[in-house]
């Protein structure tokens, strides 16, 4: 594990049910808390929070794309591990629930800091997967 | 005399439970290997957890959290407990109950307000049966416990923590040692002491062992050490927890596959007996239809 590996980068993305991808890959691109940060070889160590959004691992010319939901991401030796507690692929994401959703949290009574978070929780999350919903109808692969 | 038909017709039903015992048996071991495979996929997930809580450690952080100290006064207590279903897996959720039952009682002459909650059929009735009132019952957590499901769970308890309505989560359940070994146990959940099991273990074997290679990594914090640890206790709970609920599911199963086999080996032990009661009365009774014969012609003559 500690081992230095200087010639590829490797994408583990684990849930607490299982592994949901454990790839080689030239390019990863993760969905922090405050936007969204690119990875490649010989990166920096890091230990970050996610947010939720799209996940999208670079391998030669195929991009594969999931939805994260929260988390943490850590990078060292060349070794991405996104700890999320769901990822979905993109095209599984369904758009028309995702907008159920925001519709439902949008029109809900919150009162009180919790119910306050969870509603903002619940808006971003339903956002996030909309936003991949309508970019997988868009671009067709 | 032993009637041959009786014990036939016994022979009969005998075999019949055997069939379905066995059928049982397969099916166990199905679900069993199942199950195992979704509690080792889980631990992809703890080991990079801990090993993120070592690095996090690691970097000088003072690893404090809410959920991590024990409260001064224990007002609000909760016993969660984790059975089956379904019956027919030997001890499997009598000794659940048992241990429930006890650490109940502690809990109750212990801490002033207490509530029980149950998950599983067997457990339910079982404490419904001694007049226990059951503040929340679960069924629907099978052999394939989701994590969603249990994260719903785990919500709720952490936001009856932070919101001062608990003090203390004791949960009893079967911990999966080996496939030839599980033991009922019963663990206090919140306060968490430690982050991540042995995790405190681990970052100090690692700190050990890697000074030289790991320790020497400088890890950027997005957007700060504080900030992350706050996600990662919160979530090293409800691992915890999901995996509570993993080990009690292969568990069951264990006990089940072994209750079945034992059973299996019974029934045809007692039809081996039964065959041989049948066959004995069986002969008994021609030979006495033969020796009313004889008597019979002994007589004529």
């Amino acid at each position: 594990m500690s081992q230095e590996n200087r010639d590829s980068l490797q994408c583990v993305v684990v849930t607490p049910e299982e592994t949901v991808i454990d790839v080689a890959a030239d390019f990863v691109a993760i969905p922090l808390f405050d936007g969204e940060v690119g990875i490649g070889l010989n990166h920096s160590p890091m230990i970050g929070r996610l947010g939720y959004g799209e996940l999208r691992i670079g391998r030669g010319e195929d991009t594969t794309r999931h939805y994260v939901d929260g988390g943490f991401v850590q990078v060292a030796d060349n070794q991405v591990s996104v700890l999320t507690n769901r990822a979905i692929p993109a095209e599984d994401v369904d758009g028309d629930v995702a907008a159920e959703l925001l519709r439902s949290a949008l029109g809900r009574k919150a009162s009180g800091d919790e119910q306050l978070t969870i509603r903002e929780r619940t808006q971003a999350q339903a956002r996030a997967q909309l936003r991949m919903a309508r970019k997988g109808l868009s671009r067709p692969n | 005399m032993a009637n041959p038909r009786e014990l036939d017709k016994r022979r009969k039903s005998i075999r019949n439970m055997r069939r379905i015992t066995r059928t049982m048996e397969l099916i166990a071991t199905a679900r069993f290997k199942k199950a195992m495979d979704r509690a080792a996929a889980a631990t992809a997930y703890t080991d990079r957890i801990t090993k993120l809580v070592a690095d996090l450690t690691q970097a000088g952080l003072e690893v404090s959290h809410p959920l991590l100290e024990p409260r001064d006064a224990t007002g609000h207590a909760k016993l969660l407990v984790l059975t089956g279903n379904r019956g027919f897996c030997g001890g499997f959720n009598s000794s659940l109950l048992r241990a429930g039952l006890s650490r109940w009682q502690e809990l109750a002459d212990q801490v002033p307000e207490c509530s029980l909650e149950v998950s599983g059929k067997k457990g339910i009735a079982g404490f419904t049966f001694r007049d226990q009132s059951i503040a929340q019952e679960f069924t629907h957590f099978e052999d394939k416990p989701a994590f969603g499901e249990v994260e719903v769970i785990a919500d709720r308890y952490l936001n009856d923590y932070t919101s001062g309505n608990l003090d203390r989560l004791d949960l009893v359940y079967m911990k999966y040692e080996s496939i030839s070994r599980q033991s009922v146990a019963v663990e206090t959940l919140l306060p968490l002491g430690a982050l991540v099991d042995d995790a405190g273990n681990e970052a100090g074997a690692e700190t050990s062992t890697d000074r030289g290679t790991s320790s020497t990594l400088q890890y950027e914090f997005l957007p700060s050490p504080e900030s992350i640890l706050e996600e990662v206790v919160p979530t090293s709970f409800k691992v915890k927890l999901f995996k509570c609920f993993l080990d009690s599911a292969v568990s069951e199963q264990i006990a089940r596959m072994i209750a079945m086999k034992a059973a299996t080996e019974n029934a045809g032990e007692l039809i081996k007996g039964l065959s041989m009661q049948y066959n004995r009365a069986r002969q008994g009774r021609i030979t006495s239809e033969l020796m009313d014969l004889i008597g019979g012609v002994e007589a004529l003559k």
